[in-house]
């Protein structure tokens, strides 16, 4: 990779003075082209290492850089040009049209002042279909189902024409199907326009399918940065979730865990 | 059930516009004939001419400026704290305003200025303490912080109000309650063009800060990822909307509803985006605020209500009436 | 009033205990007993000889029906006569300061009948101090007040001279005022200035401008005060506007207020400046007040 769009490098987090560091000389990088996906147990530092890339928590050490510039040199709507981010959770005060909420996308490209033009309406409107919300257009958000909400919004990062997508924990609330499309919506944008997707995820299985890469956080610590099939190992995941997990390669080359029944203690339930 | 198309909504602001400013010059206690009203309008003398120019058509353009004031003050607010129930007093102005007031009132003879003025370096001061204090638990003014101090500080003043009610000697304390209570007939042509001068480049700032204003409606953290300045646009647009609600107070006193209402009315009318809302609020408080006034002044002529009773007895009902509407459309 | 069915036997019952509880008294000949304006039965053993008063009117009573010695504390609005102003004082009038009225020692206290003073009143009570409440709001109110202090402080000869003089001269200032020729003035009474707040048919400043041969521009409102329009001032065009402030020798600048300069009499300055303490509440001194006013608006010229 010869300039990635994300750099973490040598990267510590400390969210107060006296705590332990959130982020302990993590690294990883993500370039044009690719899946990634940050996994990792519980407050491991997924989040606070997406956060260090996208500028919003300060370094103690380390550098994070967005298409070869420290992130936090980048000016707000600059940054937003570049990187389209999909939260985990979002809940408007007002009542929103998904129009509306899509339109916001193009605010980092016309800013306060400048009237909408027609790429602005093209770039809204290609966002609208290939998230397939284009339907929904005049509904209001607060009627959408959580699925119909996240598509929504990756279609607002889609506005912004963006070089990278990051997602924050994107499927945690939605139910299977939801799950795999939206997986296979950004899959499909990384694969036909190039973009670099950052993904992070609880769900180990779907994030291995998909994912090119997997990051494995734990501690503060990246313990493995490789594909797939590489980083899930049973001794590494059961060392790092703390619960002992099976791997099963399929047909199709992807792997897949499940968690086993742990030993039953003498006297215990089986 | 769709809004309003945009050119339908625009004629039916200008219609209520209109409306309103005919209401408020023809309509009063002093039972005008229309004739009359002409006559003082077209450079005639004649019994008219004096309440028409002095009294009725100050207050109808002063009506126009703080109903527009308070309403856009209020929309601005309502996504700063990302609550819809938001009036433009929430942020202790009022408490401030009322001090200042006070005090004027208990200390010295009124100079008809002295306590617009009072009032208004009243509510300057409180919005410089909720800033002060907001802004100690991070630059970019967090919506709960903020109006935990507002309501903090608002309490505090309240609070200092009703101890210098109870000791004061004089009657003049009691008196600034009064005027806070309200009204559009207490500054003339000088208060209107003071008001114009105060609320100019807070307007300006909102105009510009109106589609930051979409985004930050979302949340802090959507809006930075699309690219908002969220700090500077919050402090900016914390401190304009309170300069402006200040500068509404110390014109007409504390006017209620019309900041917390029209906004969602507007909202409900024709969606979201501030670029239409801000300029379109403005209207409508405006509007409101002089049919308000003309009902203060002539249902029980010649008794004169407090204003912000008005705006309350018409508003609810139309409210009413457009909260159905919105249900209806947004469970469709 | 419910129609009570007694038997004989109750009625009976009622008369003994009646009897009993007025003989309860020690010393019955010199007992007084009144109603006083809630209706209550005021009883004092003997004529009150240490008063509270803590209305301004009956502080001025107790010093005009020549008993100002027996006055032990005033409120702080109690400024008339001279000699009241060593009386010590005692707060507030309105929601009184019990504790300092009681350690005045009072035999009676004098309260304004607001239901704000309900509470002082049974503090009162439990303490054992007579109180007598009285709505003092117009000039009616006076001349009773007159009478029943005069009666619970046993002077009722001072207070029937007083009442009879307090009486004639109203009749005579009436009299000069009707008398007077051309219409009568309208006055507007200007009470405050934003908003205009005025009085109303019956109060008390209304009845000194009717005594005093003008009237009220706005005697079409009931209410003892109320809140007026600007426009309904310009368009009712007093002939002169009635200021009360403590200060009478400085003319207030009415004209710089907003909007008032479309009031005819403002433009051409027929404003009075009168005494507040005098004339801003009820006063055994009306008919002065009156006669006072009526001078004045003779003075400021025709009316048109």
């Amino acid at each position: 990779m010869d300039s990635p769009v994300f750099e973490l490098s040598g990267a510590t987090v400390r969210y107060g003075r006296g705590l332990a560091p959130s982020l302990d000389g993590a690294g990883f990088r993500v370039g044009a082209g690719e899946i990634v996906a940050l996994v990792g147990p519980n407050g491991a530092g997924k989040t606070t290492a997406l956060r260090a890339l996208l500028g919003l928590v300060p370094l103690e050490a380390g550098r994070a850089e967005v298409l070869g510039r420290p992130v936090r040199s980048w000016r707000p709507r600059e940054l937003a040009r570049a990187v389209g981010v999909v939260v985990q959770r979002e809940e408007p005060a007002f009542p929103v049209t998904v129009e509306e909420t899509v339109t916001m996308g193009r605010y980092a490209h016309a800013g306060p002042w400048r009237a909408l033009g027609d790429a602005d309406r093209a770039a809204i409107r290609r966002a609208l279909e290939r998230a397939d919300v284009a339907g929904l257009r005049e509904r209001l958000v607060q009627t959408l189902s959580g699925g119909e909400w996240q598509r929504v919004r990756v279609a607002r990062a889609l506005a912004q024409e963006p070089r990278a997508l990051v997602l924050d924990e994107p499927t945690a609330s939605l139910d299977l199907r939801h799950e795999m499309e939206l997986f296979e919506l950004v899959a499909g944008l990384v694969r036909d326009e190039g973009l670099a997707a950052l993904v992070v995820s609880h769900h180990l299985n779907v994030a291995a399918r998909f994912a090119g890469r997997l990051v494995l956080v734990h501690g503060g610590r990246v313990v493995a940065d490789d594909v797939p099939e590489r980083v899930l190992e049973p001794e590494r995941l059961a060392a790092v979730f703390g619960w002992p997990v099976a791997v099963q390669r399929l047909p199709d080359g992807t792997v897949q865990l499940y968690p086993e029944r742990r030993p039953a203690a003498p006297g215990g339930l089986p | 059930m769709k809004p309003l198309g945009g050119a339908r909504f625009t004629f039916a602001l200008a219609l209520l516009f209109v409306f309103a400013v005919v209401v408020g010059v023809f309509v009063g206690p002093a039972s005008l004939t229309p004739r009359e009203v002409f006559a003082a309008l077209t450079g005639g003398g004649g019994p008219g001419a004096a309440i028409v120019w002095a009294l009725r058509i100050p207050r109808v353009v002063l009506g126009l400026l703080v109903g527009g004031v308070l309403a856009v003050s209020g929309a601005s607010l309502q996504v700063l704290v990302r609550n819809p129930l938001a009036d433009p007093y929430l942020l202790g102005l009022s408490g401030g305003a009322g001090l200042g007031a006070v005090l004027a009132m208990t200390a010295g003879v009124g100079t008809p200025w002295l306590v617009p003025a009072a009032a208004f370096v009243g509510a300057v001061a409180t919005m410089g303490a909720v800033y002060a204090l907001a802004s100690a638990a991070g630059g970019a003014l967090d919506g709960r912080v903020l109006l935990l101090a507002g309501v903090v500080v608002g309490a505090f003043a309240g609070a200092l109000v009703s101890g210098i009610l109870a000791v004061s000697a004089s009657q003049g304390a009691r008196s600034a309650l009064v005027w806070l209570m309200g009204g559009l007939g207490g500054v003339g042509w000088p208060g209107v063009l003071a008001l114009a001068a105060y609320a100019l480049p807070g307007l300006v700032v909102l105009a510009a800060e109106a589609r930051t204003l979409n985004l930050l409606a979302m949340g802090e953290e959507p809006a930075r990822h699309l690219g908002a300045d969220v700090t500077r646009s919050r402090r900016r647009v914390y401190l304009a909307a309170s300069l402006l609600t200040a500068a509404a107070v110390a014109a007409a006193g504390i006017i209620g509803f019309v900041g917390l209402v029209v906004p969602h009315a507007i909202r409900m009318l024709r969606g979201h985006d501030h670029r239409v809302l801000l300029p379109a609020a403005f209207v409508a408080g405006g509007a409101l605020l002089v049919l308000a006034d003309a009902g203060a002044r002539t249902a029980f002529a010649p008794l004169e209500l407090p204003v912000g009773v008005v705006t309350v007895v018409v508003g609810v009902p139309v409210f009413a009436f457009l909260l159905r509407r919105w249900t209806a459309r947004s469970s469709s | 009033m419910a129609v009570l069915r007694l038997s004989a036997r109750s009625v009976l019952s009622i008369v003994v205990l009646g009897a009993l509880a007025a003989c309860s008294r020690p010393a019955g000949r010199g007992a007084i007993v009144r109603v006083d304006d809630w209706g209550r039965t005021v009883a004092l053993a003997a004529p009150a000889r240490r008063i509270v008063s803590l209305i301004p009117a009956t502080t001025e009573l107790v010093f005009a029906l020549g008993i100002g010695e027996r006055l032990v504390g005033r409120t702080r609005w109690c400024e008339y006569p001279a000699a009241a102003r060593t009386v010590p004082d005692v707060g507030d009038g309105i929601s009184p300061n019990v504790e300092a009225v009681a350690a005045r020692h009072p035999d009676l206290v004098i309260l304004y009948a607001s239901s704000a003073d309900r509470a002082a009143a049974d503090r009162f009570a439990a303490l054992g101090i007579p109180t007598v409440a009285l709505a003092l709001d117009r000039t009616a109110d006076v001349r009773r007040a007159a009478l029943l202090v005069g009666a619970l402080a046993g002077v009722t000869h001072a207070a029937d001279s007083l009442v009879a003089a307090f009486d004639s001269l109203r009749a005579v200032v009436i009299a000069e005022g009707d008398r007077r020729h051309g219409p009568r003035p309208k006055v507007y009474v200007d009470v405050w200035a934003q908003p205009p707040m005025t009085v109303g048919r019956g109060s008390y400043l209304d009845e000194i401008v009717r005594a005093a041969g003008g009237d009220n521009l706005f005697d079409d409102v009931r209410a003892s005060s109320a809140t007026v329009s600007l426009e309904s001032i310009v368009r009712r065009d007093p002939d002169v506007i009635l200021v009360l402030q403590s200060d009478t020798t400085r003319v207030p600048d009415l004209a710089s207020r907003p909007g008032w300069g479309a009031v005819r009499a403002v433009r051409e300055g027929r404003i009075l400046v009168v005494d507040g303490a005098l004339y801003g509440q009820p006063s055994p001194r009306m008919p002065l007040a009156a006669r006072d006013l009526a001078a004045r608006l003779a003075h400021i010229g025709p009316v048109r």
